[in-house]
């Protein structure tokens, strides 16, 4: 009897304590906003930063970031939802856009920020973040595709600059490829990007986009990939197979050890080039635009962007973080986050970081996909993107492979898209 | 007085059920909320359209649908379903005819814990590490294409050949349960009781005869053990290729799990992927009826 009297007085106490502590809490509440980022650390810590700079400028505020991976992002997503304990903000890739949108999860932006997106990116950026004609959030990442290359491998075949013409690319991926005494390639002339749909879809992409062709109709009620230009693009693709400058195991994540000769590739591979080569980047690796087509030279490009959960209870506050971090810092003409993804080397969209932060026009890594901005379009915001470029990476694989011609393979991708797009267009 | 007796009988008896229900409790209260609950919800989904996005009162019902898109249209699917079954088959007969041999080898060899602890250690590797490992002894220029090429032989590049990516696959699972299905072997055989053997040795039996004639049939409830489990954990199997080769090159090693999950959480389709579920379900169902049909019969207890 005593003894559980005892454990009684114990756990009043406790409880008291733990009531006098969640109220005293809650006297002196802070607006806490979520932010949910697929950066992890190396990354997230400059970040970090710009929000202690937020909270120090606004003591009310409280920011807590929450890192998810890229792979796990949406699903995150769905099961925070499912949960009811979501983020107040998403820094989500654009091709989520259009099903975060469909199921009214994100919060359209206030009007001042929707025409200062509309006054102050470039249009490709803008383009990335508009869903069925409106605007969702702030575009951040820009992440456009150019021709990289291994400079030393091209000086040791002795050539002297990076092809102008995929036929060149094509005769130059074989000159740099090596094989030992059973024929397989030590070293790839050329190498493709493989293991998720966009790592096969977007170089794809560009090809596409260089030689006129458009990935979808505008309404979005059909895949027109299929066009002649698309089958030239896969028929460019597959030449580099056929003449053995490249095969399965050829994997771009070689570059470093300098056994790829060249690859189409986005600005993020940087930071692994970067602490492979370090000071001898310069020296090492060359970037050039993708080689011109039918209509000129052209890129694909995909963009992230800042968003706001619809079910937050601070968008308000939300907004007003958001705006803060892109929007250009009173004394000097660059933004918050331009500065930050600057400094990891990624590019922003805001017109005002791309003229200001000179890394932008002297780093010889990056210059050439700033420059390649003019040139780039964005990926289509389509619904069900995810499953429609998978589709499509399986096809472009079975004609890599040999197993159906390029026609073939974008036909029969273009049935199976169009049955999706029948669903939602 | 009688009847006043079995009343209180009753009622004790019923206390106690209710008792034993108490103490159960936690137990049921698991099974629901983690086996039943979700079953029927995802039996319920699989009849929906649903991206778990919008709220599932929004997602529209659509009948058969999704059963009949993924049986009838889906080529996808029938190609992961052909390729689990492979899988399963391939791993399964593999694992069952070596592990037996081992086990019986072992139990007649010195050292034999020795023997057994080495074939059971990949069971205490995560299943990723295993495939980690293999994908580096399989690259083109890995393990076994080095001592290929020591006699002359260009090996192929195994995880990215349509050819020689789901045999490589099976390899590596069957290595991998190698030590778990031995192991059930060798307790099997060791409830086989000695005299049996000593009168076949009487009758002038040799060791391949005491081991088709004696061994075999009397480890038949052994080996159908083996072979549904390893059918089901075959069927179901995900980890292994998911890391080793996400289902590539060309779909040639996709299997349902896999593909389910990729529907499911990429293509946001989780009433397709539920229907795959119970789409897989029937097949696993199926192929342990029929197993347990055909080997019902066996073991010591029989003869």
């Amino acid at each position: 009897m005593k003894r559980s009297r005892l454990v009684f007085f114990v756990a009043l106490v406790a409880f008291s304590l733990l009531f006098g502590l969640t109220a005293g809490s809650a006297v002196i509440a802070k607006t806490k906003i979520t932010v949910s980022v697929h950066y992890g650390g190396g990354q997230i810590e400059p970040l970090q930063k710009l929000f202690q700079e937020y909270m120090n400028l606004h003591p009310d505020v409280e920011i807590v970031t929450q890192t998810v991976a890229f792979d796990d992002y949406l699903k995150k997503i769905q099961t925070a939802r499912l949960s009811g304990e979501s983020p107040d903000v998403y820094h989500i890739y654009s091709l989520w856009g259009p099903s975060l949108a469909n199921a009214k999860i994100l919060e359209l932006p206030p009007a001042a920020v929707a025409n200062d997106v509309k006054a102050n990116y470039i249009k490709s950026a803008v383009d990335g973040v508009t869903i069925n004609g409106k605007i969702y959030g702030i575009p951040t990442e820009i992440n456009n595709y150019a021709l990289v290359y291994n400079k030393k491998l091209f000086k040791e075949a002795g050539i002297a600059a990076p092809p102008k013409t995929w036929d060149e690319l094509v005769q130059i991926a074989q000159k740099l490829a090596k094989r030992d005494a059973q024929g397989k390639l030590t070293t790839s002339g050329f190498a493709f990007m493989r293991g998720w749909d966009s790592a096969v879809v977007h170089p794809f992409m560009a090809l596409l986009f260089a030689n006129g062709g458009q990935f979808l109709s505008k309404d979005y009620a059909k895949a027109l990939f299929n066009s002649p230009a698309g089958v030239a693009a896969l028929e460019q693709e597959v030449e580099l197979f056929k003449v053995k400058a490249t095969d399965a195991s050829s994997e771009v994540w070689n570059f470093p050890n300098n056994t790829v000769g060249m690859m189409i590739m986005a600005p993020w591979y940087e930071g692994t080039l970067k602490s492979a080569y370090k000071d001898k980047l310069d020296e090492m690796v060359g970037v050039a635009p993708i080689p011109a087509g039918k209509k000129g030279l052209a890129t694909s490009q995909y963009t992230w962007l800042w968003a706001v959960d619809s079910n937050s209870k601070v968008k308000k506050e939300a907004w007003e973080l958001l705006r803060w971090l892109n929007k250009p810092r009173a004394n000097g003409k660059t933004s918050p986050q331009g500065d930050f993804l600057v400094g990891q080397g990624i590019i922003p969209g805001r017109k005002a970081d791309l003229e200001n932060h000179n890394e932008l026009k002297t780093d010889p890594f990056m210059k050439v996909f700033v420059d390649q901005l003019k040139n780039s379009i964005s990926e289509p915001n389509v619904l069900q993107g995810a499953e429609i470029k998978t589709k499509l990476m399986d096809e472009i694989m079975s004609a890599w492979a040999g197993k159906k011609t390029p026609k073939q393979a974008l036909d029969d991708a273009a049935k199976k898209v169009n049955e999706i797009l029948e669903e939602n267009y | 007085m009688q009847e006043g007796k079995r009343v209180k009988k009753y009622r004790m008896s019923r206390q106690r059920t209710i008792l034993a229900y108490l103490f159960l409790s936690p137990v049921l209260l698991f099974f629901l909320v983690f086996f039943l609950i979700p079953i029927v919800f995802s039996l319920y989904i699989s009849f929906a359209r649903w991206d778990m996005l919008t709220p599932l009162s929004q997602a529209p019902l659509v009948g058969l649908k999704n059963y009949q898109y993924i049986l009838f249209k889906d080529d996808l699917f029938l190609l992961t379903l052909k390729n689990t079954l492979v899988f399963a088959l391939g791993t399964v007969v593999l694992n069952v005819v070596l592990s037996l041999f081992l086990a019986f080898l072992f139990t007649r060899s010195r050292f034999k814990a020795l023997w057994r602890t080495i074939y059971w250690l990949p069971m205490v590797t995560t299943v990723s590490a295993v495939a980690t490992m293999w994908q580096y002894i399989f690259k083109a220029r890995g393990l076994i294409n080095a001592l290929l090429a020591d006699v002359n032989i260009s090996g192929p590049i195994w995880l990215a050949d349509p050819r020689t990516a789901m045999p490589a696959v099976i390899l590596v699972s069957v290595w991998a349960g190698l030590g778990g299905a031995m192991l059930i072997f060798s307790a099997g055989l060791e409830g086989i009781p000695d005299s049996y053997y000593e009168a076949a040795r009487v009758d002038g039996a040799n060791v391949r005869q005491e081991f088709w004639h004696i061994t075999i049939p009397l480890l038949r409830p052994t080996i159908l053990f083996n072979l549904v489990t390893g059918f089901i954990g075959g069927l179901s199997s995900f980890t292994l290729i998911m890391v080793m080769t996400q289902g590539g090159p060309l779909n040639t090693t996709n299997v349902v799990a896999n593909y389910m999950y990729q529907v499911a959480f990429s293509d946001m389709r989780m009433g397709r992927a539920s229907a795959m579920a119970f789409a897989l379900f029937g097949v696993i169902l199926l192929v342990t009826l029929i197993q347990l049909r055909v080997f019902r019969r066996g073991g010591i207890e029989s003869y």
